[in-house]
């Protein structure tokens, strides 16, 4: 056996039935009794418009023709169905919460069939969609917002206004905000723990052992100690964060520095040698000290983690579908915007830190630009024509780690930067 | 409207057929598809914005729109395919979704190599049984003229089709020893990589070696073949629609045979790259004096080149893939049916269908992903409108069976995790 006979109507099917489906779907029907009385009824209730459609029960895929109409009530739009094969029966009432209803897609080009969904009772198919949307609007439907975006223009243009500019607070503060609120749930032996596998893994690649004499990383550790036990209270964001802070000299990367989360700042042969040869004092060193010590108090690396974590995992989710590139990208044109940011905070703690210890920021800045000049140098040497120096393009800015140094470098000389509170 | 669209009529045949013992007229539907391009790129952009302003968690309501689109266009002998899926359930299987992914996120980011290990354990054997509960959620969120698929394979059978999985483990688990078997040193460097600095000579590779090897991919290869036809063919055998069940007739060697097509395509992508890379580095040495006063530039250039090679992967296995992807959609929609009520004809071409392919890739390129809904829709529309249903009697004989609405919902949400895609 293939099929199992319509439960509904055991033998054969009246022709009736077949007569009317074959109909097509428009049209006016020829009044037949069922039609009339469904149509007086309708009067009844405020002249509600009836309109043809196929009724598939859920139990056969054979189609029982029925009229429908909608009525309005305070939930909402509510669909009345009147069998028309059944002499006599009652319409059936689905209030507006039992209905699953069809989303309208285009209001200019309906489609050429809609289907509404009533769960466990079937579904019913209509064919005049025009129709159908004019009665549902009629009928009071509410529409929602993403069907208001779907077939309105003004609608769309301001929810994307709208994602823009929040999206931009978002990122441009909330993630920040967040970032810096959840840090305070990462305990320090976390961050050593992390700090120590990736110094192991820099020392198995491009960091090799100091060469300075042993005297002179004393002197440098000694001005560190002295540095770290300035601290200012005041200036710490983290209440009970206490790192252990400790100096270590490697060679490599070129004149740098930098800080590890839990404490750990790391201070290149390249810089000090690169002071020397500018003449500087130490004290240029001592607030480049500063602002890695900066970087440890407030967090930086550990907020970093959070941050990118954030932006992956929401520019994945809301732009992955546009493209890779367009989410990846949105990801690391924001992370370097953080980055830079975390620049000028590490600045600004390294200019209240050497005020307080007494000591001047401008050897600093000076030490900051003679770097970048050597950088400039020597990509000059490798162009072999010089000529115009060349002025920072704002896209190049945008892709940079950290903000300008001419302008970090004046700050410096200065002792005062705009953007410190 | 044409004569495709009106099979409402059809109806008025219904009285004919009852019975199979009377010789029966077969009517064709070809599948429709009366969507367009323009008004899912609507569709698509509401999602988008929709789905930034929610910082992503409209990610489940996104996907039932999707969804509901494409059925609701898509035309079964003149009767739109319905997604009824529960919206609340797809919301839950979201959020489970979202703190599994964050749980495992945690635990490697924390180091915890056992919570790791544990949670990529979980995943490898639960993973027939995220398949089988996608399928069921698939199958029974689509309803066509009231009536609800469903997908009945019980566990047992869905981990018994899944043998493949456990036989590719046992493969790998026999070349690793083999190795280390074949060559006394291998095992040495094995031994020694978890100490500190020791930096033995690396081990010689042997004939016996390769051909070891050789074997373990040839059996890989082949239990994925054997995985996708058993997977398709359950999927198939168990389906229902109402009270009739699927009938499949492809046999293994099909699946082979189309893989086989697939690769010699991929060998033929591969030349024709080669020949191509080989003109343009003859140009761009020409060109090399040029670039050495350059300087800058240098380094700009080798970070396009490592960009463009990732691109040029993704590029030259992209007809392969879609030759395959056409091949198999060929295969098994012009080889499965509805017991003995109907069945599937297909005449996709698979050149075409590359081609389409292609075009669609430079254009999603070249507009940053803005093209990629016209893309989503052409394919589809291809791929369904070469699709005709052939029906023994009348499309209104199908009787169904009572069905509740379906429980998943995180078959769904992890289905799309494993990339799974609810269309296509």
């Amino acid at each position: 056996m293939t099929h199992a006979p319509p439960p509904q109507t055991s033998g054969p099917p009246s022709p009736v039935d077949a007569v009317e489906l074959a109909l097509p779907g428009h049209g006016r029907r020829p009044p037949s009794r069922e039609a009339r009385e469904g149509g007086s009824r309708a009067a009844a209730q405020g002249d509600v418009p009836f309109l043809q459609a196929r009724w598939f029960d859920g139990l056969s895929s054979k189609p029982r023709p029925v009229l429908v109409g909608l009525r309005a009530t305070p939930q909402g739009p509510s669909l009345v169905l009147h069998p028309l094969s059944q002499p006599g029966a009652e319409p059936a009432v689905f209030t507006c919460r039992q209905v699953g209803w069809p989303e309208a897609w285009n209001e200019r080009r309906p489609q050429p069939r809609v289907v509404v969904d009533l769960r466990d009772h079937g579904s019913v198919e209509i064919d005049a969609v025009a129709e159908w949307r004019a009665a549902l609007a009629a009928a009071g439907e509410r529409p929602g917002i993403a069907q208001r975006m779907q077939t309105r223009w003004p609608v769309l243009l301001g929810v994307l206004a709208a994602a823009a500019i929040g999206l931009t607070l978002f990122y441009r503060y909330g993630t920040p905000w967040a970032a810096t609120q959840l840090a305070r749930f990462v305990p320090l032996q976390w961050e050593t723990s992390v700090a120590e596998n990736v110094l192991a893994q820099m020392d198995h690649g491009t960091l090799k052992p100091s060469e300075l004499p042993k005297v002179r990383q004393a002197q440098l550790k000694a001005r560190f100690d002295a540095l770290a036990q300035q601290a200012p209270p005041d200036l710490q964001r983290y209440a009970g964060y206490h790192p252990v802070l400790t100096l270590e000299f490697r060679k490599g990367m070129g004149a740098n520095a930098f800080a590890l989360p839990g404490g750990k700042v790391v201070m290149t042969d390249g810089i000090v040698l690169a002071a020397a040869e500018k003449g500087l004092p130490d004290d240029a060193l001592v607030g480049v000290l500063a602002h890695e010590i900066g970087h440890v108090v407030y967090r930086h690396s550990t907020r970093m983690v959070v941050e990118q974590g954030v932006l992956n995992m929401g520019l994945g989710l809301a732009l992955g579908d546009v493209s890779g590139i367009v989410s990846t990208g949105a990801s690391v044109l924001t992370g370097l915007a953080y980055s830079r940011s975390h620049e000028r905070e590490a600045d600004c703690y390294a200019i209240a830190l050497m005020r307080r210890a007494a000591l001047p920021t401008a050897p600093m800045g000076r030490l900051l630009l003679a770097i970048a000049h050597d950088e400039d140098e020597k990509e000059k040497k490798e162009k072999q024509q010089g000529g115009s120096k060349a002025e920072p393009h704002p896209v190049w800015s945008l892709l940079s780690s950290h903000p300008d140094t001419v302008r970090r470098a004046q700050e410096l000389e200065q002792g005062h930067a705009p953007h410190c509170s | 409207m044409d004569a495709q669209t009106s099979p409402a009529p059809a109806g008025a045949r219904a009285h004919k057929v009852r019975s199979s013992f009377v010789s029966q007229d077969i009517e064709s539907y070809p599948l429709r598809f009366t969507g367009s391009g323009g008004e899912y790129f609507r569709v698509w952009i509401v999602n988008v914005l929709l789905s930034i302003v929610t910082l992503g968690l409209y990610t489940p309501w996104a996907r039932r729109r999707t969804a509901q689109y494409f059925y609701g266009q898509t035309l079964v002998a003149g009767s739109p395919l319905e997604f009824t899926a529960q919206q609340r359930r797809m919301v839950m299987g979201f959020v489970l979704l979202m703190l599994i992914t964050l749980a495992y996120n945690i635990a490697a980011n924390t180091g915890q190599d056992t919570a790791v290990g544990l949670l990529l354990l979980a995943g490898a054997v639960l993973s027939p049984y995220i398949w089988a509960s996608a399928m069921r959620f698939r199958l029974g969120a689509t309803r066509w003229r009231g009536l609800r698929l469903q997908f009945t394979a019980s566990w047992k059978e869905v981990y018994t089709a899944s043998w493949p999985v456990f036989a590719l483990a046992l493969v790998w688990f026999g070349v690793f020893y083999g190795m280390q078997m074949l060559s006394p040193e291998l095992a040495q460097v094995l031994e020694s990589a978890g100490e500190e600095g020791a930096k033995p000579a690396p081990p010689r590779f042997t004939p016996a070696m390769g051909g070891l090897l050789a074997l373990g991919l040839v059996l890989t290869v082949l239990c994925i073949i054997r995985l996708e036809y058993n997977y398709k063919g359950l999927l198939v055998l168990r389906a229902q629609v109402g009270a009739e069940r699927g009938r499949w007739k492809p046999v293994y060697m099909d699946f082979v045979k189309v893989w086989l097509a697939t690769l010699l395509v991929f060998v033929l992508t591969l030349i024709v790259f080669a020949l191509a890379a080989a003109l343009l580095v003859g140009g761009t040495s020409a060109l090399l004096p040029q670039l050495k006063q350059m300087g800058l530039f240098i380094v700009l250039l080798i970070l396009f080149a490592a960009v463009f090679g990732l691109l040029l992967i993704v590029a030259a296995t992209a007809p392969a893939r879609a030759y395959r992807e056409a091949r198999m959609f060929r295969l098994v929609w012009d080889n499965v049916g509805v017991s003995q009520v109907a069945r599937f004809k297909c005449h996709l071409r698979p050149g075409a269908y590359v081609w389409l392919r292609i075009k669609n890739m430079l254009l999603t390129l070249v507009t940053l992903g803005l093209y990629r809904p016209f893309a989503r829709v052409s394919e589809y529309r291809m791929k369904l409108e070469s699709v005709t249903l052939h029906v023994k009697g009348s499309v209104d004989q199908v009787a169904g069976v009572l069905v509740k609405q379906q429980q998943g919902g995180l078959g769904d949400a992890l289905a799309d995790a494993v990339g799974l895609d609810l269309i296509g």
